[in-house]
């Protein structure tokens, strides 16, 4: 598996993926970086770094991993490397699978990156207006808390896009999911069937109700996986014609 | 000689077509297998059962003894295969996609350099694929196809894209590949003339059938001999010749007389000249024409209504 694994981190290396990774996460700290800028009054460290957090888990997050499974798919679809690869004596699910974790371990990768750079913003900001530093304790343990479940909570919807973009040769598929996915979990972000929808489950985990958190949180990780899992056994058993 | 690839009663379906009817195929180990007919006649439908990449819908199908459908891994580690689609990433250059492959069996990285040198390719190995041309394309396949040195390979029309230099090379390269590495070459292709001159063993398949197999040569062989003639009047010729013992066609070339198994060509030869001459017809060109691998391909797949309205027996 590490092979596997080793194999599609050098694919990546020289794809546009840490592009997206650092893209995604920078434009949301260039939004706060701005924000602050605007403001009045000083804000408290919790409002800023929530806010990062929420918009990472209603819009970018939905669009980055749509994104990030269409080009970790068309990495194999473009020049048609299937036959290629399921044709070496290898347990075709560990191809799969390391397509999964390699999804999995760069969104982490861009969590931790929206906290840092969120961070970094406010506090490039708030050196050019000290005035508006940010008030109050920043709590780093609870914010990574809250993005690490917000990280477990999408895997039920990295798994539907991952399997989506895999699955189909053409990239419209896995967009009109992932683009169709994100539109609900904008419009209608507050909405309590949003507990049941993949794509507002990672949102879910900045609620103040517990059960909307435990639900999407249960549901996300725990169907996330199975899902996940399915998946993987589905695309290793079917025919690439 | 025992069989390197082995099939039986493999087929397969798509819907309501078969694609590929009850193949039997035996391929002996350390032979240049031409695996010949038209597109769309079966061909890549079968190698793609023999690699496991395609579930047959009955029969079965051996590589060194491994079978397919139940080991798909044990029969993989012995087959290197170059497919029609190279599945290259053109972000990396040859030596990184050779490396690619090359980890995920396990090889060790001296690998690279051998194959590399193996199909002339070593110059070019750090350039971004990209960049390579269609024939530098196919030869990378099939250097990546020959990591681990496998005793079967597999390649589908290899001599796609390849001019006309790279396509004596790869002949010449695939014709010494038994003797050089042990390997036993199955190899797909709709040019006649390639298999004709690459082969030892020659496999048709026609409409998802395999009508003919054998070795080359013996298949030749067996052929009926042939005369090959060039008249100014082939209408009169067809005339003179009906009380002939043989069979009369035309080609590109002229008309062609093809004898009874076991006639002497000679005597024949001389009795048909001398007839033609003796009737005022002018003979341009007479002699003996070597048994083709065309004509046991026609022979094996013209419908038989064509080859009916074409020939004529006199």
């Amino acid at each position: 598996m590490l092979a596997v694994l080793s194999v599609e981190i050098r694919k990546l290396n020289r794809s546009l993926a840490a592009v997206l990774a650092v893209a995604a996460p920078s434009l949301i700290a260039v939004f706060g970086f701005f924000m602050l800028l605007r403001g009045k009054a000083a804000q408290p460290w919790e409002m800023w770094m929530l806010s990062s957090i929420g918009i990472w888990a209603f819009f970018m997050l939905p669009m980055s991993v749509t994104a990030l499974t269409a080009l970790v798919a068309h990495m194999e679809h473009g020049p048609k490397s299937w036959d290629h690869l399921r044709g070496l004596p290898l347990p075709r699910w560990r191809l799969y699978a390391a397509k999964a974790v390699m999804v999995l371990a760069v969104v982490a990768i861009m969590s931790v990156l929206t906290l840092v750079l969120t961070w970094g913003a406010v506090m490039l900001a708030a050196t050019i207006k000290p005035d508006l530093t940010p008030t109050g304790p920043f709590e780093l343990g609870r914010y990574a808390a809250t993005m690490g479940k917000v990280f477990l909570a999408a895997i039920l919807m990295v798994a539907i896009q991952l399997w989506t973009a895999l699955r189909f040769a053409s990239f419209v598929p896995a967009l009109v999911v992932g683009i169709g996915g994100t539109f609900f979990s904008v419009v209608a972000t507050s909405a309590k069937q949003g507990v049941f929808f993949p794509w507002q489950m990672p949102v879910n985990m900045l609620a103040t109700e517990s059960w909307r958190v435990n639900t999407a949180l249960a549901l996300g990780c725990g169907l996330g996986l199975v899902v996940l899992a399915l998946a993987t056994a589905h695309l290793s058993r079917r025919e690439v014609l | 000689m025992a069989a390197a690839i082995e099939t039986e009663g493999l087929t397969r379906r798509f819907g309501k077509h078969r694609a590929v009817d009850a193949v039997s195929m035996t391929v002996p180990e350390r032979a240049v297998y031409g695996f010949l007919g038209r597109n769309g006649a079966g061909k890549t439908t079968t190698l793609k059962m023999l690699l496991g990449l395609l579930q047959p819908t009955a029969g079965s199908a051996r590589i060194c003894g491994f079978d397919v459908g139940r080991d798909r891994i044990g029969a993989a580690r012995k087959v290197g295969a170059l497919l029609e689609a190279h599945g290259f990433y053109g972000n990396l250059t040859g030596r990184e996609n050779l490396d690619l492959t090359r980890v995920l069996l396990g090889l060790p990285a001296t690998e690279i350099d051998r194959v590399l040198e193996v199909v002339d390719m070593t110059d070019n190995g750090r350039r971004r694929v990209a960049d390579y041309s269609l024939g530098m394309r196919q030869r990378l396949g099939l250097a990546r196809a020959m990591l681990g040195a496998p005793p079967v390979l597999i390649l589908d029309e290899p001599t796609n894209g390849l001019d006309p230099d790279g396509i004596a090379d790869m002949r010449r390269f695939l014709r010494s590949l038994p003797d050089r590495t042990g390997a036993t070459v199955l190899l797909s292709s709709h040019l006649l003339g390639e298999i004709e001159q690459t082969a030892t063993h020659i496999g048709v398949v026609h409409d998802g059938r395999l009508v003919l197999e054998g070795e080359l040569a013996a298949l030749k062989a067996d052929l009926a001999p042939e005369i090959g003639l060039r008249v100014d009047d082939p209408d009169r010729a067809r005339g003179v010749l009906k009380g002939h013992d043989l069979t009369l066609t035309s080609d590109a070339a002229g008309l062609v007389a093809q004898l009874r198994p076991g006639a002497d060509h000679d005597a024949a030869t001389a009795a048909v000249n001398s007839d033609l001459v003796n009737a005022g017809v002018r003979v341009f060109a007479i002699g003996p024409r070597s048994p083709s691998l065309e004509g046991i391909y026609r022979n094996v797949t013209a419908p038989r209504a064509a080859a009916e309205r074409q020939s004529e027996t006199v």
